[in-house]
């Protein structure tokens, strides 16, 4: 039982940890409360048959690594580069509409 | 005599609904897009609105230009940045020239129509970009209705529409002319609601669009937009589903407001 609970841990925060890395948002938070979950009982568990706890802990470390990741991407606004080579294109773009539209037969009173 | 003056109410009924009331010269909507990732929304693109009077020789134009980018973290991953833009009649909003330039992750597509709208025709220039990133055109000539837009003219035509005189439930057809075909689609108000959003708590139109014959769209009355019910009914909000899942599109700011 410790085992499925260290091994569900392990996933979890790997899973957590790349999806914290992407940006994918609040969707992380599902695997990392998971990983915190899975590694409270395995570490219970361990506690209570005296056994190593050092893997959960390491487990435990790349979850709150993956929720720091996660509050770091959260609180970054959403922004868009506009890059200078696209600002002239729209330009030039907006230039040979005006040439098209002297063609066109506009018909306006 | 009642004949004629029915004409004239007609004529006047068309003149009134068919001007502009709502866009303004230089107006700037602004928009994120959010798409639902199991049951959360995550913050996929920015989209703006945008309306600029331009001058030829001959006229002056309002240009109409929607911009859809996604937001720079997504870049890496899949990156839009899509362009559809149309010049119009500042007072009829009658297009005369679409254009529409889609990247997205990579695919590549550009399309534009120039209307005339003498001879009812649109000729239209299409431009594909093959995987070895050489290009293909396919140039065609349509003809088209009285009541046929493109897509950009058409969002702002709803916009326009007299929606204080329509009644529940009724509905406007509204024939658009994209990916060179002929599409009609169907708005229908569902009634008036206040909703709260970034620019304050907005009384608004709530509007089903439904894409007839098409399956673009999903679901019955699950593709909506409320517009404020104000003389700009500017979109504040909009709810839509597709086959890859649905998504909404909420407001973040709006300026140079005609009214």
């Amino acid at each position: 039982m410790r085992i499925l609970f260290i091994l569900l841990g392990i996933i979890s925060a790997i899973l957590g940890l790349a999806l914290s890395i992407l940006p994918f948002g609040k969707i992380a938070l599902f695997p990392i409360i998971g990983s915190l979950i899975f590694c409270i009982i395995a570490f219970k568990l361990s506690q209570k048959e005296r056994l190593n706890t050092t893997v959960i802990k390491i487990t435990f470390l790349i979850t709150i690594i993956g929720l720091a990741f996660n509050i770091y991407n959260s609180l970054k606004p959403n922004e868009i580069i506009v890059e200078q080579n696209q600002i002239e294109n729209d330009l030039q773009a907006e230039e040979e509409d005006l040439e098209e539209l002297e063609d066109i037969d506009i018909d306006i009173e | 005599m009642r004949q004629l003056v029915f004409l004239f109410l007609l004529i006047t009924w068309f003149f009134v609904n068919s001007q502009n009331n709502s866009i303004g010269s230089y107006e700037k909507l602004n928009f994120t897009a959010s798409y639902n990732m199991s049951g959360l929304l995550t913050d996929l693109a920015q989209v703006t609105m945008e309306t600029k009077e331009v001058k030829t020789s001959k006229s002056t134009l309002l240009h109409l230009k929607c911009k859809a980018r996604t937001y720079s973290k997504w870049d890496n991953f899949f990156k839009i940045d899509d362009t559809y833009e149309s010049y119009v009649n500042p007072n009829t909003l009658t297009p005369y020239l679409y254009k529409r330039e889609i990247n997205e992750g990579g695919h590549y597509k550009f399309m534009k129509y120039s209307f005339n709208h003498k001879s009812k025709t649109v000729e239209s220039q299409m431009r594909k970009r093959r995987s070895d990133g050489t290009f293909w055109d396919v140039n065609k000539s349509y003809s088209f209705g009285n009541s046929t837009n493109d897509i950009v003219t058409t969002i702002y035509k709803i916009r326009n529409l007299d929606l204080k005189s329509m009644s529940k439930s009724s509905s406007r057809p509204f024939s658009i002319l994209f990916d060179n075909e002929g599409q009609k689609i169907t708005i229908k108000l569902l009634g008036e609601e206040s909703i709260e959003t970034k620019i304050g708590i907005k009384n608004c139109y709530k509007i089903a669009i439904a894409i007839n014959n098409s399956d673009l769209l999903k679901g019955t009355n699950t593709n909506l937009l409320w517009l404020t019910a104000d003389k700009n009914k500017i979109p504040v909000y909009a709810k839509f589903k597709v086959a890859v899942g649905n998504g909404e599109l909420r407001i973040n700011s709006a300026t140079g407001l005609k009214n």
